[in-house]
């Protein structure tokens, strides 16, 4: 109750300086998040790009209507927050025609970008990108759990399904321990080493899983190893309390200590502060994974979206606590499938975050679902088929992709037909989990979807520089997420 | 899965059943090809038919047929009248009641046209709110494209087509098409249209305040007034004849009606200026004043008749717009008259 009460305390201190600073200088805190693998990397990469080099965006009104004089990246506020390596991610993307290597932490980025307003004036708005892993979004809700309660949660879910499988080796060392017995280290760490080893079965290609806590165990950055990451659940008997010395009471004090030096800072310093979020979603590789992987996404959504603080921002509301009041979900990768599957796509989209988006919706904040691609990595094609035209994408498909049984070497170009979603999305979300087969099921051969990697695209060099990067729908993310900040 | 879904697969792109191009370009060349300038005749949307018989409509057709009969047959009489007296006179007056009678038909081709082509930017009006509504991205496009042809004969709007024609082939969906469509194409169109409306407000204003007779007012307003609808329409794409400008003036005098002949936001400025400024000048150029604003709420009623877009992306022009101008353009002519 305490600590709570401190907390707030924090949390208003940094909302009054940050409102102080965004009287003189507005900035906007611009939040981009999604499960690892789902593209926030090259998001933010051209993002900025667009930004400072003017990209093509015609639905991104101040930029194409001209108001944008011009982006430039300035010196981030923070100083103790790595910063977002915009210069290697592009070159990876342009020169070598690869995706950038993923990020494994936090980072930040700001732009200042000078424009005009719509009356005339010349005005600066500061946008700062900050760029977490959404697994530690997974984290917040531990904050008001206790070890006993998640240590329950997260092994009532490792029994059931397809995650009973991946996590045998666990549960064969956890039967070997007793809770009450004096604490040991490397008892300790076998246990660890072997619930990491679990949640990371979950995320293989071939299951897809999300729901994930706690994250930094998959990403754990400068932390790996250090004893707030050295604990796993527990079989514990209900309502007794741990005696003293044990290693039940070992893992609790672990387990406290990650919540209290991992989470509360990072909810503290960075997502209560965001203005806008930006949640991106691979639904595309859950779609290949299959049904469980989809299921398993919907819940991580949820409950990422339950510790979101959304709300418009008023006054008060500016001054002591500040509140995320534009929310917007893109499935990504979008150029993995023609775009006449993109309504399809939001409409899955839309239906796995319903329930976080009424709420929302509740609370004042717009929420926008689309799909979208940073970088369009595809062209569209028609194939001429017995049944009528199959819609398909051509592009470089990645080195090591499996295609029609054989394996690429990464300069073929293939044109792909990747399998028609469903027009009605409840479809997906059969509770059986027989609505569609993906890779968990059986061979690649049988799937009902297989949404192949691409290459970067091939941009062709002018004389000024690097041309703009294709994309889909990127001007209308910018357009929802600062479009109103600079009217 | 249902066992009719089609499987995932894939092609090299040298299999002869791959055709790379995207479709969307195809179409758009072969519409290009199509085009020649005037709106393709599947868009004229038609006026939605009213049940029962319509009394006014028959009353109004059988009176015109009537008197053109009698019209005929005057004529007719007339030409032979004219036989009987000498063939030659006859011939002159045969010649002359048929090209009075090319004359008429060229006339009403004409109107029909202009009829024709307002109904076609109502029906784009109505595509462009369903659009928005629906965002159907299909739909976008054939409204953009349809646009564009309007659009090819004006100058000024090349750069705007030639950008929005570079964005067709964009995967962008169909709310934000139609506003992007709205923004290339309608922005400097707006401008002008915003000109007109000032300048034939501070005309009538002027003209109002100076005039000797209300006769002379009213008639100048109601010339002016159609001027202004007609200039309006030309403007945003229309080429209405005299009946088409009358239809436009009756829906803007009727929504001008509708709309209590005063909306919340002019409220304010009438107040201001109706009873601060006008009042404090002489009467006759508070009148003139009056019937400036009068005019140009006129014209801004009958800009949103003539657009063929709704305003979903850019500014509605507002009386404050206009009225600034109207106030300065009074006050230096009554600055002049005290001379």
């Amino acid at each position: 109750m305490f600590s709570n009460l401190i907390e707030q305390t924090r949390l208003a201190a940094l909302a009054l300086a940050d409102f102080g600073g965004g009287l003189f200088n507005p900035t906007v805190r611009l939040g981009i998040t999604g499960l690892s693998r789902a593209g926030k990397t090259v998001f933010i990469t051209a993002l900025v790009h667009g930004l400072v080099r003017g990209g093509r965006f015609p639905v991104f009104e101040a930029m194409s209507g001209g108001r944008i004089a011009g982006a430039q990246l300035a010196p981030q506020p923070d100083d103790a927050v790595p910063r977002f390596d915009y210069e290697n991610h592009l070159k990876a993307l342009i020169e070598d025609r690869q995706w950038p290597q993923s990020t494994r932490q936090i980072s930040e980025l700001r732009v200042v970008i000078d424009y005009q307003s719509q009356n005339g004036a010349m005005r600066q708005l500061t946008l700062d990108i900050v760029d977490y892993p959404g697994e530690w979004l997974l984290d917040l809700p531990l904050l008001n759990r206790s070890y006993e309660q998640w240590s329950a949660e997260s092994l009532a879910q490792s029994r059931e399904g397809l995650r009973a499988r991946l996590a045998a080796d666990w549960h064969a060392h956890l039967k070997t321990l007793d809770p009450s017995a004096p604490a040991d280290e490397t008892q300790a760490i076998e246990a660890a080493r072997l619930f990491t080893a679990y949640l990371q079965a979950c995320r293989d290609e071939r299951t897809a899983m999300s729901l994930l806590p706690p994250g930094r165990f998959l990403m754990p950055g400068d932390m790996a190893g250090s004893p707030a990451l050295t604990f796993a659940p527990l079989d514990l008997p209900e309502g007794a309390e741990p005696p003293h010395g044990s290693l039940w009471a070992m893992m609790r004090r672990r387990y406290d200590a990650y919540r209290d030096h991992v989470v509360r800072p990072f909810f503290r310093e960075h997502f209560a502060r965001l203005d806008r979020q930006i949640v991106l979603v691979d639904a595309l590789s859950a779609f290949n994974a299959g049904p469980e992987a989809v299921q398993d996404l919907q819940a991580a959504l949820v409950s990422i979206l339950d510790c979101f603080n959304i709300g418009r921002s008023s006054l008060f509301s500016a001054l002591f606590q500040p509140r995320t009041d534009r929310i917007l979900f893109a499935a990504t990768k979008a150029d993995h499938l023609h775009h006449q599957g993109h309504d399809r796509l939001e409409a899955i989209l839309t239906r796995m975050t319903e329930r976080a988006i009424d709420k929302a919706g509740f609370a004042g904040a717009a929420v926008d679902v689309i799909a979208l691609a940073a970088v369009r990595a595809t062209r569209e094609a028609s194939v001429r088929g017995e049944g009528g035209d199959l819609p398909a994408i051509v592009g470089l498909a990645a080195k090591g992709e499996v295609v029609g049984g054989r394996t690429l070497d990464g300069e073929t170009e293939i044109a792909v037909f990747p399998g028609d979603l469903p027009e009605d999305p409840s479809r997906v979300f059969d509770p059986e989990g027989n609505s569609f087969r993906g890779l968990a099921h059986g061979s690649a051969q049988d799937t009902d979807f297989r949404f192949v990697r691409f290459r970067p695209p091939a941009l062709e060099r002018t004389d000024d520089g690097v041309p703009a990067l294709p994309h889909i729908r990127l001007d209308r993310a910018l357009q929802f997420l600062i479009g109103d900040r600079l009217r | 899965m249902s066992p009719t879904a089609r499987r995932p697969s894939a092609f090299s792109t040298d299999d002869p059943r791959v055709r790379i191009a995207p479709e969307l370009v195809e179409e758009e060349e072969l519409r290009l090809d199509a085009e020649t300038g005037a709106p393709p005749p599947a868009i004229v949307t038609a006026p939605p038919r009213r049940r029962g018989i319509r009394w006014g409509a028959l009353l109004w057709s059988a009176v015109t047929g009537l008197v053109m009969l009698a019209l005929g047959v005057a004529v007719t009489n007339f030409v032979e009248d004219l036989f009987a007296r000498s063939p030659w006179l006859g011939g002159v007056g045969l010649v002359l009641a048929v090209l009075a009678g090319l004359a008429v038909v060229a006339l009403l081709v004409r109107e029909v046209y202009g009829l024709m082509r307002l109904a076609t930017i109502e029906g784009f009006r109505e595509r462009a709110q369903e659009t928005l509504a629906s965002d159907d991205r299909e739909a976008a496009q054939g409204l953009a494209k349809d646009l564009l042809a309007l659009a090819k004969p004006m100058p000024r709007l090349a750069r705007g087509r030639a950008r929005l024609e570079g964005h067709l082939s964009d995967i962008i969906d169909g709310g934000d098409l139609v506003r992007l469509t709205e923004r290339e194409l309608m922005a400097p169109l707006d401008a002008e249209a915003r000109r007109l409306v000032s300048a034939a407000a501070s005309r009538v204003s002027v003209v109002t305040a100076v005039s000797p007779r209300a006769a002379v007012d009213m008639l100048f307003v109601l010339i002016n007034t159609v001027t202004l609808i007609r200039r309006l329409a030309v403007l945003y794409g229309g080429r209405p004849g005299t009946l088409g400008v009358l239809k436009l003036l009756r829906q803007t005098v009727s929504h001008l009606a509708v709309t209590g002949g005063m909306a919340v936001t002019d409220s304010l400025v009438q107040q201001v200026i109706g009873h601060g400024v006008a009042a404090r000048l002489s009467a006759k150029l508070g009148e003139g004043v009056l019937n400036g604003l009068l005019t140009a709420r006129l014209g801004l009623l009958a800009i949103e008749q003539t657009r063929p877009l709704p305003f979903a992306a850019l500014p509605r022009p507002s009386l404050n717009d206009i009225a600034g101008g109207l106030m300065r353009q009074v006050g230096r002519t009554e600055g002049r008259k005290a001379e």
